[in-house]
């Protein structure tokens, strides 16, 4: 080892016998000098966290002494646990958001186990495997560009992915009730046309077809935006909601006979004034 | 000098008296003045609090968790029952709940601070690997924490989050039925997985918590703490005057256990 | 290096591939114990118990003066004048260090073995063994009108409550003949999305929206509700799953068509039995073909290039 350049190895235990040397020589005493600061901080994370209970409880329970009242930081709790649930939506708590959204990414089949398993177990090795890829003993950010970029990287992929996560929604009759106020005025529907658009909302007609951005194109079904610009007639509606393969051959669409006349017509009426956004 | 000076005062001497006691049976005392007064680098600063910070968290769950496992019933039929009493009616209950809640919240997000500080640093390098390993496995603990105390209000969101959660585990090829059904206990989510989950929850990965912060720390305290990597005066920075005698000598690795000897 | 400390230096029982056979045989033993306790349990036994005996020859050859095979112990050769003695000494008399580390080591694993397996079949085993199978009696078949979609809840097993509540999609396919007679025909859809378990919804109106009454009963199964629907398909709210109504995916990520209930008629009510998985159903209604498969859980492949990930499940009911 006297002689030549000293091996990466030589010099990483040099450097650490050297700060063993600074800091004998300069360093602080830990307490009271660092841990100072550790208690300012501690404080700090007690005080926001019972902050955040307060919020919680103030802002959930006190406007109606309801616990699943939702407050601005979520209920005290949601309703009992139903296994036999026909209208709830599931969503996992925040911080798992991001795996939530990984999941409806991978959309394929085949492609399942990589984003419940896959990706997840990959990302974990390489995290957990960091020390022993990134030998190198450099510490300056300036001079680790690799390691710069994947940190952005999976900060931005993770702040994408739990925010899409927390706006992600269905188009289930649950959620898309909430629409129809924007509908009627962004379409101008007249007050006839609002039980429809309800009915519309809540029928699950957006299983198959969008309006307005709502709902799912998965099964090809038409956008029913602009139904009214066709001028079908209000009767030609009817007979076609009761039996859509009667008026149109081969149409996959089921019959909704059995919602009867009346709500029939109110659909009709809907969906012949849908002329487009106004 | 007078004679106060050089004899201790009496209360002095009530203060010393059990210290002296205790240290000369245990060493607890040295041990304590060890950690308490050890060096640290000059120049460290406010991000490298959130360790400590994780650490106060983590304290935090742990005596509200105690107390909420006073009040809770982990049952199907009584477990949401429990949780409306003791947010709602229990005295204070609100608060100590409401700490738990929030407070993990606060520890992953504080973990993940942390690491990403760890990261800025360059702080998992050499010779600290192996505390990088135990700070991941210490997250993924955490994490693990999070998904098992989930279930425990038993309310919508809690019961339909731990399907998926458990099935998730199922779609890992060859094991993952096998881990599912044992994690739900059975082929359905009933009591018996309320009830592991709970076991789960508050005895099993706090208990690997506990002894993972411990090794975290001892090698925290063994190895130091590192100086911000853009500080002028960072400990162990390369010296362009230093003699090459001097570099020699210290490239020869101290013998094993005696690391802290120098 | 001193010569005299050598007897005292650590000394680990010589490498040995008995106890890895041992291994196996107790795994192929707890794991005949959930599958076939009669053959694959006697085979792990016989295999647990061939090998515990051929480990135990091993371990104990040196204590029965056998000379022991491999000894590659880590030592730095001391000059050969002084050693050679040395050695002749150990190999006639057995150093009582030597006999403490291994009763040491050996009782200590007596211990963890005594502690570890009941309790870890304890934590493990209950779930895998005497899994119930329910019977669930939905009521009379004439409380399902022809062609019409209910949505069925009801629960699997009254004594444990709530916990055992389950949802149906189910569908009178009106008579079908067999063998001459006429008989009952349904399509009975489980809920559970095959994709992670999330509570599937009907694309359709359901309820008091189309006019039709929700029938209630409340039963053997606790109370069961019929409510009427007029499904365009299934979807599932979590990851976007969709499904015709024979549970055929349409989109999204599910792995294979919605499992299906088992059912019988009896006494003219009918009877929900245990559930089966499903590839594919080709055609409708009473004339389907149903690809029909053992009950697995969800995101779990069965046919395919992919069923070799799951060769093995934990039994079902």
């Amino acid at each position: 080892m006297a002689a030549g350049k000293p091996s990466a190895v030589d010099e990483r235990r040099a450097q650490f016998a050297r700060y063993k040397q600074d800091v004998k020589a300069r360093g602080k005493s830990f307490y009271p000098f660092a841990m100072f600061e550790d208690t300012v901080m501690s404080l700090v994370v007690v005080t926001v966290i019972v902050a955040l209970a307060a919020v919680w409880k103030w802002t959930a329970w006190a406007p109606h002494h309801l616990g699943t009242h939702q407050g601005l930081l979520g209920p005290e709790y949601t309703a009992p646990a139903d296994p036999g649930t026909t209208n709830f939506v599931p969503r996992p708590d925040w911080y798992f958001y991001f795996l939530f959204y990984l999941l409806r990414i991978f959309k394929w089949p085949e492609t399942v186990f990589l984003g419940t398993v896959g990706v997840p177990t990959i990302a974990l090795i390489l995290l957990i495997a960091l020390p022993f890829y990134d030998v190198r003993r450099e510490r300056r950010l300036s001079r680790r560009p690799v390691a710069v970029v994947g940190l952005v990287l999976t900060i931005l992929s993770m702040a994408i992915l739990t925010w899409k996560g927390a706006t992600a929604s269905e188009a289930l009759a649950s959620e898309v009730i909430a629409d129809v106020p924007n509908w009627i005025s962004a379409e101008k529907l007249p007050p006839a046309a609002v039980p429809g658009a309800k009915l519309f909302a809540v029928a699950g007609c957006t299983a198959c077809h969008t309006y307005l951005g709502t709902g799912s194109s998965n099964l090809g079904a038409p956008d029913l935006t602009t139904i009214g610009t066709r001028n079908l007639g209000i009767a030609f509606q009817i007979r076609h909601l009761q039996c859509p393969s009667c008026v149109n051959p081969g149409s996959p669409m089921p019959k909704f006979a059995s919602l009867g006349t009346t709500r029939l017509h109110e659909l009709a009426v809907f969906l012949e004034a849908s002329k487009g956004k106004k | 000098m007078s004679t106060r000076r050089r004899q201790p005062s009496r209360m002095q001497q009530a203060v010393d008296f059990p210290l002296d006691w205790l240290e000369e049976r245990s060493g607890l005392v040295g041990g304590v003045k060890y950690f308490l007064f050890r060096k640290v680098p000059a120049d460290t600063n406010w991000m490298q609090t959130l360790g400590s910070a994780t650490l106060t968290a983590f304290l935090v769950q742990t005596v509200t968790g105690v107390i909420l496992a006073m009040y809770y019933q982990p049952t199907p039929n009584d477990a949401y029952a429990s949780i409306v009493n003791i947010t709602d009616h229990v005295t204070l209950g609100w608060l100590v709940r409401g700490m738990h809640k929030w407070g993990a919240s606060v520890f992953i997000i504080l973990m993940f601070l942390h690491m990403g500080r760890v990261f800025l640093f360059g702080a998992y390098k050499y010779p600290r690997e192996l505390n990088w390993v135990l700070g991941v496995l210490l997250l993924v603990m955490g994490m693990a924490e999070g998904f098992t105390g989930y279930l425990l209000p038993w309310d919508q969101t809690a019961y339909w989050a731990s399907v998926v959660g458990i099935n998730l585990n199922g779609t890992a090829p060859f094991l993952g039925p096998w881990l599912a059904q044992f994690l739900r206990g059975g082929q359905d989510i009933g009591a018996e997985t309320l009830a592991r989950f709970y076991s789960l929850h508050m005895l099993v990965i706090p208990g690997a918590i506990f002894a993972l912060i411990g090794l975290h720390l001892y090698l925290v305290i063994r190895l130091g703490v590192t100086s911000p990597p853009w500080s002028k005066e960072a400990a162990g920075a390369d010296r362009a005057d230093e003699p090459s005698q001097l570099r020699e000598g210290l490239t020869r690795p101290a013998a094993r256990g005696a690391g802290e000897s120098e | 290096m001193n010569p005299d400390e050598m007897p005292d230096e650590p000394h680990l029982p010589s490498p040995s591939i008995w106890p890895i056979g041992f291994a196996i045989g107790i795994a192929v033993l707890l794991v005949g114990l959930i599958i076939d306790p009669l053959w694959i349990s006697t085979i792990g036994g016989l295999i647990a118990v061939v090998f515990g005996v051929l480990w135990a020859r091993d371990a104990t050859s040196e204590l029965r003066g056998k000379p022991v095979a491999i000894e590659p112990e880590r030592r730095q050769a001391a000059p050969a004048g002084e050693d050679a003695p040395l050695q002749e000494l150990s190999a006639e008399r057995y150093p009582r260090s030597k006999f403490l580390e291994g009763t040491t080591l050996g009782l200590g694993a007596v211990i963890g073995g005594i502690i570890t397996v009941p309790v870890a079949g304890f934590a493990v085993l209950p779930g895998f063994v005497g899994q119930k199978q329910h019977k669930v009696d939905l009521g009379p078949v004439s409380d399902f009108a022809d062609g019409q979609w209910y949505i069925a809840t009801f629960m699997l097993d009254p004594s444990e409550g709530e916990v055992s509540r389950r949802t149906t999609f189910i569908r009178n396919n009106g008579p079908l003949t067999v063998k001459g007679k006429q008989v009952p025909s349904f399509t009975i859809i489980s809920n559970h999305c095959v994709h992670l378990g999330c509570p599937v919804q009907a694309n359709g109106p359901s309820g008091a929206i189309l006019g039709l009454k929700t029938l209630t009963e409340t039963g053997k199964n606790g109370k069961v509700t019929l409510t009427p629907t007029v499904p365009a398909g299934f979807g599932c709210p979590c990851h976007g799953g969709q499904y015709d109504t024979e549970g055929n995916r349409t989109a999204g990520p599910p792995v294979r068509a919605l499992d299906r209930y088992e059912y019988e008629i009896d006494n003219g009510r009918i009877v929900l039995l245990s559930t089966y998985s499903v590839a594919h159903v080709d055609g409708t209604g009473a004339q389907a073909k149903i690809q029909k498969y053992k009950p697995v859980g969800p995101g779990e492949h069965i046919d395919g290039i992919e069923q070799i990930f799951y060769p093995l499940n934990p039994p079902h009911h």
